[in-house]
């Protein structure tokens, strides 16, 4: 039971990580690619980590696993804010579809 | 004589830092011994760094944002995986500017990084209470979204909007 | 054990490699800095799977240590970014 979770969290995790990249490859400019780098690659990491957690017998080390996501989550906030500032300051401008211009 | 406040700091933050300890180590019993050192060391820091001092902090109100950032999170990541499933012709973005309601930096600054994960928006620029979003899909409801996030980080750091 | 830690760190490697070729040609420095966030997030997910397919838990703590390093460098970056701009704040 314990370990069919975990191998549908694993998966959905590693699903999350390739959605994270598509969308790095795929989106046109450097605002929307942090969308897709910031939410997917953490909410990945998210599921991992709780995958391998839920095996873990010893709860310590499942919460160890656990203290990771804020850590990470923390980076990604802090990392995605400093870049999209930095966009704007060189004056990046969004990309607009076409429907919209 | 200590204050009760340095009393309720100490016993607070050498709870936490024991339990940061337990988890850190797996639960063994071997290193107690520098553990007794390592969380002293660190409570002492502690208290010279950030002098305890009474806040409106709420511990019930940062279950709440908790849950709340949680949820919105995996909501948050669910829609931008669709999104970069279908490519760019879903998407539709523009600049949301918003004025915050938050009268102290710190959770002002809690805000804009926070924002950065929920679903659809990405803080560009804090100025003041003047917040800049990115917002991938200008259909989305993110004015209403802000406020609920805002509602919910008042509330932990004990302001009233 | 799933045994699915080992594919899963594959994968991941192969998705960090497959970005990182893209960030080459990244049009704008703002594109390069996306790595930093990537490194950080893929860095630890792999780190956590290598611990769990027979890496030892000592990879563990290395992904904590990658975590926190990452967050306090995040940090410094933000508040760089915060001094830097055109328009001051307190």
């Amino acid at each position: 039971m314990i370990e069919l979770a975990a191998t549908i969290l694993l998966c959905v995790g590693g699903f999350f990580y390739f959605a994270g990249t598509l969308g790095l490859l795929r989106f046109p400019d450097v605002y929307s690619r942090l969308h897709s780098l910031a939410k997917a690659d953490n909410l990945g990491l998210g599921c991992i980590l709780l995958g391998l957690a839920i095996q873990e017998e010893s709860l310590a080390a499942a919460l160890k696993l656990v203290l990771i996501w804020p850590l990470a989550l923390t980076a990604s906030a802090a990392v995605s804010y400093a870049i999209a500032r930095h966009a704007d300051a060189l004056a990046i401008k969004p990309w607009r579809s076409r429907e919209q211009k | 004589m200590m204050s009760s406040l340095m009393i309720t700091a100490i016993l607070r933050r050498g709870t936490l830092l024991l339990l940061l300890w337990w988890i850190l180590t797996e639960g063994s019993r071997d290193g107690w011994v520098m553990g007794i050192f390592a969380v002293s060391g660190a409570l002492w820091l502690s208290l010279r760094l950030v002098a305890p001092e009474a806040t409106r902090f709420s511990l019930t109100g940062m279950g709440a944002f908790l849950g709340f950032f949680v949820c919105n999170s995996v909501r948050g990541g669910v829609q931008v995986a669709l999104i970069a499933l279908q490519g760019r012709r879903a998407l539709q973005p523009g600049t949301l500017e918003v004025q915050l309601l938050l009268s102290s930096a710190a959770p002002r600054i809690l805000m804009a990084g926070v924002l950065g994960l929920m679903p659809g928006t990405v803080s560009v620029r804090l100025d003041g209470r003047m917040l800049l979003l990115h917002v991938i899909d200008e259909r989305m409801p993110i004015a209403a979204e802000v406020r609920a996030l805002e509602t919910r980080i008042a509330r932990m750091f004990g302001e009233s909007l | 054990m799933t045994g699915l830690e080992f594919p899963l760190a594959l994968f991941l490697l192969t998705n960090l490699v497959v970005a990182l070729l893209a960030a080459v040609r990244g049009p704008t420095a703002a594109d390069r800095m996306l790595m930093a966030l990537l490194f950080g997030s893929t860095g630890v997910g792999i780190l956590v799977l290598l611990a769990y397919a027979g890496g030892g838990s000592e990879l563990v703590d290395v992904a904590l240590v990658l975590a926190l390093l990452a967050a306090v460098t995040g940090i410094a970056f933000a508040r760089r970014a915060w001094h830097a701009g055109d328009t001051s704040d307190d």
